[in-house]
């Protein structure tokens, strides 16, 4: 039993440092590679595995026909800070990479920042909403969906088309939580409305019970919710134990299959906003949500598309622009490229973001993602 | 504050007692092993996890119906509890009793990763297989899953309570609980008894992951250690090793955590529970439920920690050493020279907690907390008050030494695992005070745009810079303490550690000394934290989160407990061990794990010796 299995893992490990040299032999010519720092293990392991297959799409569409061609090392972080900035040494003296994705928090992204501008590497921080995060240097970029432009249509979802005024918010206790709250908030009174509670969580609570019954009883008409769709899938569960029957309005993180199958028959009557949807008939949507589905067997959701949307991006720059590191940074304030979540992507120079991001109001009617009718709920 | 209305008094005490309900079955299995290993187990929350998959996975590919359900549940867990038993635990039998403590977090590492590379780490939903009727009480409802859960509880506390006091095979138990040499002269095949307890509580432990994963509608990988986190603090409160009070201590922490949220909002939630644990320990050590005595003086004086004959280096080969290391960024592989910085960093810690842990015998599971001030300190006075950072960091070893002796101070007089389940509980308090304090700390946005590394002028961002300031500090540091070590305030703090009361007797006061540790230890831990502060740029309240203590402690054991050569080896072999398994990809904290638990099986005193 024993021998067995160090034998497997000895030939599973040579079969695997054999693929590998194979693949980087064959397309060492005129292969890129791109560093990718992020969580395969861990607690957020999961939205590392959501990247690769996002990547493997997008790689497999536009390879064939590219003259250069990209490939992507993948190092896992854990999302850990200690972790993320061993990763970006080794990414930085590595001369084959042109160019860093990620990493996926805050914490560890932020402190590999140094090392990434002192090296005059891009780090791509396709999933750093941090309003600081782009400040690290002026080789910190981001696609990711900014808060400030999210959080006031959020508010306006809420109170034009909703006819919301008193709005009860329960929001992750995470950087990008608290920047979401603040700025939502800010919107709201803006638009003439008020919010009644700002209930906080902290990331792994399961039990909301309490903090629900608190925002009751500041006497909302809606209930908004801050929070990645497996929190959100809880929280709403909870909302319908408790018998509270406001509607309730979500942020777009939530947007993901997996919120209907972890919410069950709770979610259905929310609204949320989303910047990808899968029903959207552009072409750039349909070729992503038809492949996806076609490769991995479900739809994909925010984080996949973000991905895609990054990797494509990469290979339009590499193929624009060159395949070096200072022509990666040159290329970033000039390049425009059709993307499935903004329309197209094109950065503000100054803040090294994309704006314009397209939202879509959604509602889920039976069990399923829908776009929203018009009815304003009683 | 605001304060609700009666009714709304009703529905907290209600939720309260839904969420105390969900501990309680953690709890127990935490409580019926401490009771007979004297081992707070770590894995616990893992088994849950465990549990909650096998669960899944029977309803899902096998459409089990729920009694079959529990029963596959209860016959891996009790299979994965006899081999943590027997692969874990009972070959450290006669090592230190801390070794058994490090086996139970490296177990849980590995059952982690186990579950995770099986099951892949997405979220899943359980399907229900309980009727969904709800009954409505107060202005919510309660399903019938929280009657199930509350009878599963229950039952399963008096079953126990009747099993200890009334058979024997329990009696046996008990016997085992209260002298294990004693109960084995007696007959009492203690081996069987400990197999026994571990299949049973794991076996409960994997009941309540399947019924809280039901419940939540959603079962992950990584909820194993919050897990065992709040199964811990309720087991403290009920009293270790008290299975009927786990119970009621599992209400209690239910019910304040519902109450701090009714008075002060949900981000003080777990700051209330942790508050709890600590007044509890200096005021009821032995929980709510026995009579009001010192806790047990457990372990026997001076078992703790083996002794075994550490591994000497001598003076010239420590200096060929420092040579190596201060050449090692000529190499010019600055790979290589960040995992040599983020070793020296962490060999800070581990001087401080092997100081702290090794040398005065108080194992702490909260050093991270050390590391956090530091990092606060440091960066608020250079990012808020415009200090230079040649200044800031040491100000912020000296505040980080004073504070973090202060806010220790009242857990002195506790001992063994009391002091690192107060650790912990200190460790969590400063990263939620840091989370809420949004005034000073800025709360959850963290504090971005630390200046870097600099000292008079002299830039030392780069990594050659930072590592030979981080190797600086450290030898300083190593060779203050071995100077502290070999004096008479080194002679004063092994005696406080082999025997409390003889030390006093001989007018040694244990607080003063214990004091002076945790202000060296504070500093050297204060320094490192403020240095990663600064080449990070960036830190939050996560950045020094309760894993670095446990990371730290693992360490330190590895090193040797007390050795300062030995806290520098096991911070460079945990640090380098990851990144050197880097070619395994997901596989690789799995190996790692694995090695962790090999190194404790076969060299429980440490790599370099306990001192």
């Amino acid at each position: 039993m024993m021998t067995l299995g160090r034998r497997s893992l000895l030939t599973g490990t040579v079969a695997a440092l054999g693929s590998a040299a194979f693949a980087r032999g064959s397309l060492a010519a005129d292969t890129v590679y791109v560093g990718v720092s992020g969580p395969l293990t861990g607690p957020n392991a999961q939205y590392g595995a959501q990247w690769k297959d996002a990547f493997d799409l997008a790689l497999e569409q536009v390879n064939p026909t590219a003259a250069h061609k990209v490939a992507y090392l993948f190092e896992d972080s854990q999302s850990d800070p200690r972790q993320s900035v061993a990763v970006a040494q080794k990414f930085v003296n590595d001369s084959r990479i042109i160019m860093e994705l990620g990493d996926f928090s805050s914490t560890a992204s932020m402190a590999a920042s140094p090392i990434y501008q002192r090296a005059k590497l891009v780090q791509f921080g396709f999933t750093n909403s941090h309003p600081d995060f782009t400040k690290g240097g002026d080789y910190m970029w981001s696609n990711s969906i900014s808060q400030a432009e999210e959080q006031p249509s959020l508010a306006a979802y809420a109170i034009n088309d909703l006819g919301r005024r008193r709005l009860g918010v329960i929001h992750l206790n995470t950087d990008w939580g608290a920047t979401s709250k603040n700025l939502f908030s800010a919107a709201v009174a803006e638009k003439g409305g008020v919010v009644t509670a700002a209930e906080g969580f902290l990331p792994n609570e399961r039990d909301f019970r309490s903090t629900l019954v608190r925002i009751r009883d500041s006497n909302p008409d809606g209930i908004v919710v801050i929070a990645y769709y497996a929190d959100a899938a809880t929280i709403i569960r909870q909302i319908h134990t408790l018998g509270l029957t406001q509607p309730i309005i979500c942020v777009s993180s939530v947007y993901s299959p997996k919120l209907i199958e972890l919410g069950g028959d709770a979610v259905n009557g929310i609204y949320t906003l989303s910047n990808f949807f899968p029903g959207e008939q552009r072409a750039e949507v349909q070729r992503f949500v038809g492949d996806f589905q076609a490769k991995y067997h479900r739809e994909p959701d925010n984080f996949n598309a973000n991905a895609y949307d990054t990797m494509m991006l990469v290979s339009k720059l590499v193929n624009t622009y060159g395949t070096t590191r200072a022509a990666i940074r040159e290329g970033l304030p000039q390049v425009s490229v059709p993307s499935v979540i903004y329309g197209t992507i094109r950065f503000d120079p100054d803040t090294r973001r994309v704006s314009g991001a397209q939202y879509k109001k959604l509602t889920v009617k039976d069990g399923a993602f829908a776009m929203f009718d018009g009815i304003t709920p009683a | 504050m605001n304060v609700p209305d009666l009714g709304a008094w009703f529905d907290y005490t209600v939720n309260g007692f839904v969420i105390g309900n969900i501990y309680a079955l953690l709890a127990v299995g935490l409580a019926l092993i401490y009771g007979v290993a004297n081992l707070v187990n770590f894995a616990h929350g893992s088994v849950y996890v465990v549990g909650a998959y096998v669960g899944w996975a029977a309803i899902t590919y096998l459409g089990t119906p729920l009694p079959v359900t529990i029963l596959c549940v209860v016959v891996v867990c009790g299979l994965v509890g006899v081999g943590i038993e027997r692969l874990g635990l009972r070959p450290l039998h006669g090592a230190s009793r801390i070794a058994p403590l490090l086996a139970t977090i490296g177990i849980a590492l590995v059952l982690d990763q186990v579950v995770q590379l099986v099951f892949s780490p997405d979220p899943r939903a359980v399907p229900m297989q309980v009727p969904e009727w709800r009954i409505p009480i107060g202005g919510g409802t309660i399903g019938v899953l929280d009657l199930l859960i509350a009878g599963i509880g229950l039952a399963s506390a008096a079953v126990l309570y009747t099993f200890l006091r009334f058979t024997k095979l329990g009696w046996a138990v008990r016997a085992t609980a209260q002298d294990s040499d004693a109960a084995q002269q007696m007959g009492v095949d203690i081996n069987k008894v400990n197999m026994a307890v571990f299949a049973i509580a794991s076996a409960l432990s994997g009941i309540s992951g399947l019924l809280v994963g039901m419940y939540y509608n959603q079962i992950n990988p990584a909820m194993s250690f919050e897990a065992t986190l709040k199964g811990i603090v309720a087991l403290i409160i009920g009293g270790l090793g008290n299975v009927p009070g786990a119970i009621a201590g599992s209400l209690i922490l239910g019910l304040t955590e519902s109450y701090g949220i009714a008075l002060f909002g949900t981000s003080y939630r777990n700051l209330f529970a942790f508050v709890l644990l600590i007044a509890m320990l200096l005021w009821r050590p032995n929980g709510l439920f026995s009579a009001r005595r010192s806790p047990p003086p457990e372990p026997l004086t001076g078992t703790f920690i083996a002794r075994s004959r550490p591994f000497r280096v001598r003076p010239w080969a420590v200096a060929l050493l420092i040579v190596a290391a201060v050449l090692l960024p000529l190499f010019d592989h600055p790979y290589l020279t960040q995992i040599g910085v983020n070793s020296l960093l962490y060999g800070m810690l581990a001087l401080s907690l092997t100081l702290v842990a090794g040398t005065v015998g108080q194992i702490s599971l909260g050093h991270a907390a050390l590391l956090a001030i530091g990092g606060y300190a440091s960066g608020l006075l250079a990012l808020d008050g415009g200090w230079p950072v040649a200044l800031s960091i040491p100000i912020a070893g000296l505040l980080t030494a004073a504070l973090g002796t202060l806010l220790v101070y009242p857990a002195f007089r506790l001992t063994g695992h009391y002091v690192s389940i107060a650790t912990l509980g200190i460790g969590e308090i400063v990263s939620l005070v840091i989370l809420n304090w949004s005034g000073l700390t800025h709360g959850a946005i963290g504090l971005g745009g630390i200046p870097p590394l600099e000292i008079f002028g002299y830039d030392l961002g780069s990594v050659q810079g930072t590592y030979w300031l981080c190797l600086a500090v450290l030898v300083l540091l190593a060779l203050l303490q071995v100077r502290l070590l070999g004096s008479h305030l080194g002679r004063s703090w092994r005696a406080i550690r082999d025997d409390d009361i003889a030390a006093r007797s001989y007018g040694v006061s244990g607080d003063r000394y214990k004091a002076l540790a945790f202000g060296f230890g504070g500093f050297a831990a204060g320094i490192s934290g403020a240095i990663t502060a600064h080449s990070y740029s960036y830190i939050n309240h996560e950045t020094f989160n309760a894993t670095i203590s446990v990371l730290a402690l693992t360490m330190v054991i590895l090193g040797g407990m007390g050795n300062v050569m030995g806290a520098v080896v096991g911070a460079t072999l945990l640090i380098a061990l990851p990144e050197a398994f880097r070619f395994l990809a997901e596989y690789r904290i799995l190996i790692y794990g694995l090695v962790l638990l090999l190194l404790i099986r076969f060299r429980p005193q440490g790599v370099m010796g306990t001192v």
